[in-house]
């Protein structure tokens, strides 16, 4: 056992960019991804902020340094058994593994709009969640979405930052998600009206302030602050939103042709599942627990078990990009002092 | 039968007698002081009441199968029935047939308080005399069935499990008091009886007793100190008892009558609702019916705790109490003498101030009149339908298939139908809503209007006045329009179990149609507390301060209950219970109109 295999659970973008760090160190990575392709949900994305780069090249690119690397597709680990120094593996297509250490790139899940029965989800015609608008983006192929609309409204923290909705965390990524793609309808749809419905935006990152003001004095893109209450339908089959505008103090209506919901990011389903299996932990968000948030991120409690992306909170795309690198050297430093 | 001493008194009945005396000075004092909290209609309508002859005699009844058979409790469990009625039966028959032997044998003595309790220390009687062999048999049989009483609830005290009761109150330092000299009582008095059964006669309990002691204590001196230990013990009970919960003794007979008269809570702690918590027996029913019990820390925030809590009058806990509850009304469907848990709190609630009170007066209804015009049969959605669409769009789906002229009067703009405000002890605020809605309705010439929300519909029976318009709830309008032939519905395999909600179960008494119709409509199973019995899905709109993740805890308890009937959906037919059971439920849920609609 003195090859340096190193288990990584999902292909994602975490999953990829370590993988590749990993074998350009000299170690022997082995990738486990539960889908038939690899990207994650990058790889469902048409255009990434800020530099709207398409998501399919990006994952192309990043393929590109995985020739080699052995990945097993629509697979999952059906338990792992921690050995004297390192872990023994089996997975769901029965093949069995010996590794030296796991990194879980485990990833997040999107938020299920149709849980926020309030905003129609799977009720109404014309409600789509971020995620769909994507999938039209790159594929033009979504009934839901009207010929010519007038009135298009997004609505933010779907999902998250939500107690009722049990996810009391800020998914991060969907406030400049939804200023993206607003510009984005703008420019499909010149002549539609565009409204933002959000209850604070936040915009951390480089050149997201750029875009937020952009929205608003290139596109005319309306950002009201004010949740939305609720959402009905007519009957020529608009919804109708009623919120509430707290900046001007007063209840408004919208009768909109499309209604986006900006889903947050949930724990993946499989987290607790994985973490008990090698006894790592789980924080009360759900999430990975890692050793600690500011100087060990990649790090879980237990040796030989590492971190890397949205399994232990909600990331941006070059966050975890930046996170799978340093996992990887992890991996590698800890391979070396324990050889 | 002769007297043994001409005086007819010995020292030892002074125990008994001042306890006698200051519990009966205290129990009419406290009833003049209830009459006089009542508002003067109430106060009118009360005594009205006691001197019409049906009241009368149904409160005669109600108090005997009540308070000395425990009928109600006999229902629910016959161990504590049993337990409970053997005490009050036999202790009022003993009572009873004291002065009766007091009136036959020595009718001069009747004014005495004591003379019937301690009959047989003053009088000696021979038991081959009929009348005496009758009276001591019977004397000594409901003794023995006192006893036996008494020997169920030590073993309640130390198991109570074995009653079927998972929890009950912890007894305070004087309930303690009041219990041990309540078990003292009767031992010692068939101790004392014993004592004198050579002299004054027993039956088949006192006389082998009496034979057994004197084997060993062939003495007459023991006699006395057994009768005060007796007198003594009855002195401490009856001393106690205004500050114990046997209070709810006495306080049940007067709650009885005032709740035939048709009275209702008017003030959180004066009147009909002193007499409530007065009542209250502390026997901690409600605590294993409440749904927040789920969560140790919420024990303490039962019924019976605001009560006690009440009664000492500490304002922080009551108004912490009042706030959590959920108001499911469980606590009120199983107590036994009817102490209304949810109605207290409202009323507490409703006794605050605030210094702004929202003003609906300018609101304009006419566009809202002219949207609800042009049918005769109105749709009422309510705030909770518009925030779970699919019910919505289920029930105008009915109703176009049935052939129905509708109007979804709230569809686009509507108002509050005011329930949660009310819930909220904000009486006023909720009825500026009220009529508001009211002119609404009467200005739309329908006569029927359809609710899909058991919470808008109960305020809709209870406060609105629709005179020519029909107020009818979704599950019993469908059942007509089933009944009629102009909904058809087909029956699918799929097997649901249905869960009442509080408010139309519980609140407006509506069980038997939702069944029906998901009977019609698929198969159904029933969850193992079901009815009255069912258990809120934690979302109630009545807590005004319970927490999410609580009220998480309570949801799953409540989904426990529905998953045990092995059904494989879950039918509710409230828009509240639906959302909350959504969340964190395992398997489908469907409001009853989405079943419906699925199989019409």
């Amino acid at each position: 056992m003195d090859r340096k295999t190193v288990l990584i659970i999902g292909g994602g973008v975490a999953g990829m960019e370590a993988a590749r760090h990993l074998r350009l160190l000299g170690c022997e990575p082995v990738i486990v991804e539960k889908s038939d392709h690899l990207g994650g949900h990058v790889a469902g994305w048409h255009k990434l902020f800020p530099d709207m780069l398409s998501a399919s090249s990006l994952i192309e690119r990043m393929s590109e340094g995985l020739d080699g690397i052995t990945i097993y597709y629509k697979t999952q680990v059906a338990s792992m058994n921690r050995l004297k120094d390192g872990f023994s593996v089996v997975l769901t297509n029965g093949t069995g593994l010996l590794c030296k250490a796991v990194l879980m790139a485990s990833g997040f899940s999107l938020f299920e709009a149709s849980r926020k029965e309030e905003y129609g989800y799977g009720v109404y015609d014309h409600v789509i969640t971020n995620s769909d608008l994507e999938y039209w983006f790159n594929t033009g192929d979504d009934d839901r979405l009207p010929e010519n609309p007038s009135n298009i409204a997004f609505v933010h923290c779907v999902g998250s930052r939500d107690l009722k909705a049990g996810n009391p965390q800020c998914s991060k990524v969907c406030c400049m998600t939804a200023v993206k793609q607003a510009i984005e309808m703008k420019e499909k749809f010149p002549g539609a009206q565009i409204w933002c419905f959000y209850m604070d935006l936040r915009l951390f990152g480089k050149k997201y302030e750029d875009f937020y003001i952009n929205a608003q004095r290139d596109y005319d893109v309306h950002f009201v602050r004010g949740r939305v209450s609720e959402v009905s339908e007519d009957i020529d089959g608009k919804v109708i939103l009623k919120a509430e505008d707290t900046l001007a103090g007063q209840q408004v209506k919208l009768k909109a042709d499309l209604l986006v919901l900006m889903s947050g990011m949930l724990c993946n389903e499989d987290t607790a599942g994985l973490a008990s299996m090698v006894r790592a932990e789980v924080d009360s968000d759900g999430f990975m627990r890692s050793k600690d948030n500011i100087y060990g991120i990649n790090e879980s409690s237990r040796p030989g078990v590492f971190f890397a992306g949205a399994c232990t909170g909600t990331k941006t795309v070059p966050e975890t990009v930046a996170e799978a690198r340093a996992a990887a050297l992890d991996i590698f430093n800890y391979l070396n002092t324990n050889d | 039968m002769k007297e043994r001493f001409a005086t007819g008194f010995d020292p030892f009945v002074l125990p008994f007698l001042v306890g006698m005396i200051f519990v009966l000075g205290y129990c009419l004092y406290g009833i003049f002081r209830i009459l006089f909290q009542l508002p003067r209609q109430d106060r009118r309508r009360f005594l009205l009441s006691l001197i019409t002859p049906k009241t009368a005699l149904k409160n005669i009844w109600d108090i005997f199968a009540n308070c000395l058979l425990h009928v109600k409790l006999w229902k629910r469990n016959k161990m504590l029935g049993f337990m409970h009625s053997s005490i009050a039966f036999g202790w009022f028959m003993i009572i009873l047939l004291g002065h009766i032997e007091v009136m036959v044998y020595c009718p001069e003595r009747v004014r005495l308080l004591y003379y019937p309790i301690f009959f047989n220390y003053f009088v000696a009687e021979n038991e081959s005399t009929i009348g005496g062999a009758v009276l001591f048999f019977l004397m000594d049989f409901f003794l023995l069935l006192i006893l036996t009483g008494i020997t169920l609830a030590i073993i309640k005290r130390v198991r109570s499990r074995i009653f079927g009761m998972r929890r009950t109150t912890r007894p305070s330092a004087l309930d303690r008091v009041g219990l041990y000299s309540l078990w003292a009582i009767f031992p010692l008095r068939l101790l004392a009886e014993s004592f004198t059964a050579h002299i004054s006669g027993g039956s088949f309990l006192t006389i082998p007793a009496n034979w057994v002691f004197r084997q060993f204590l062939g003495n007459d001196l023991n006699m006395l100190p057994t009768w005060w230990a007796y007198s003594i013990a009855l002195g401490i009970f009856m001393c106690v008892l205004p500050f114990t919960r046997y209070m709810h003794i006495p306080a049940e007979m007067m709650l009885i009558p005032m709740r035939n008269a048709g009275l209702r809570i008017r003030h959180p702690r004066r009147g009909f609702a002193k007499v409530e918590v007065l009542s209250c027996p502390g026997c901690g029913v409600c605590i294993d019916a409440c749904p927040m019990s789920v969560q140790k820390k919420n024990i303490k925030d039962c019924t019976v705790y605001l009560n006690r809590q009440i009664r000492r009058g500490n304002e922080k806990r009551i108004e912490e109490i009042s706030d959590k509850c959920l108001l499911c009304g469980k606590c009120e469907a199983v107590c036994q003498v009817g102490v209304e848990g949810p109605k207290l709190r409202v009323a507490q609630r409703a006794a605050r101030r605030y210094g702004l009170t929202p003003d609906y007066s300018g609101i304009d209804v006419a566009p809202l009149t002219a949207a609800a015009k042009g049918s005769k049969v109105l749709y009422f959605s309510g705030c909770m339908t518009n925030l779970t669409p699919s019910i919505g769009k289920a029930v105008c789906s009915l109703l176009d298939k049935a052939g129905v002229d509708y109007k979804w009067m709230d569809r686009e703009e509507g108002l509050c139908c005011g329930r949660p405000l009310l819930t909220a002890g904000r009486i006023d605020a909720a009825l500026g809503l009220i009529r508001k809605n009211e002119e609404i309705i009467m200005g739309s010439g329908a006569d029927t209007l359809v609710l899909s929300c058991p919470i808008c519909y109960k305020i809709f029976t209870e406060r609105y006045s629709l005179p020519g318009v029909r107020v009818v709830n979704y599950a019993d309008y469908f059942n007509e329009l089933v009944e009629q032939g102009r909904l058809k519905l087909a029956k699918s395999d799929i097997c649901y179990v249905y869960h009442d909600p509080c408010e139309l179960g519980r609140g407006c008494g509506i069980y038997d149609s939702p069944r029906r119709l998901i009977g019609q409509a698929a198969g159904i199973a029933e969850a193992p507390a079901c009815r009255e019995e069912s258990i809120c899905c934690g979302g109630s709109l009545g807590s005004l301060t319970l927490g999410f993740k609580d009220r998480e805890a309570m949801t799953r308890k409540a989904l426990d209950n529905l998953y045990a009937s092995r059904a494989d959906a879950i039918a509710t037919a409230c828009p509240l219970c639906l959302a909350t059971f959504s969340r964190y439920s395992e398997r489908p849920v469907r409001d009853l109109a989405e079943v419906l609609d699925a199989v019409s």
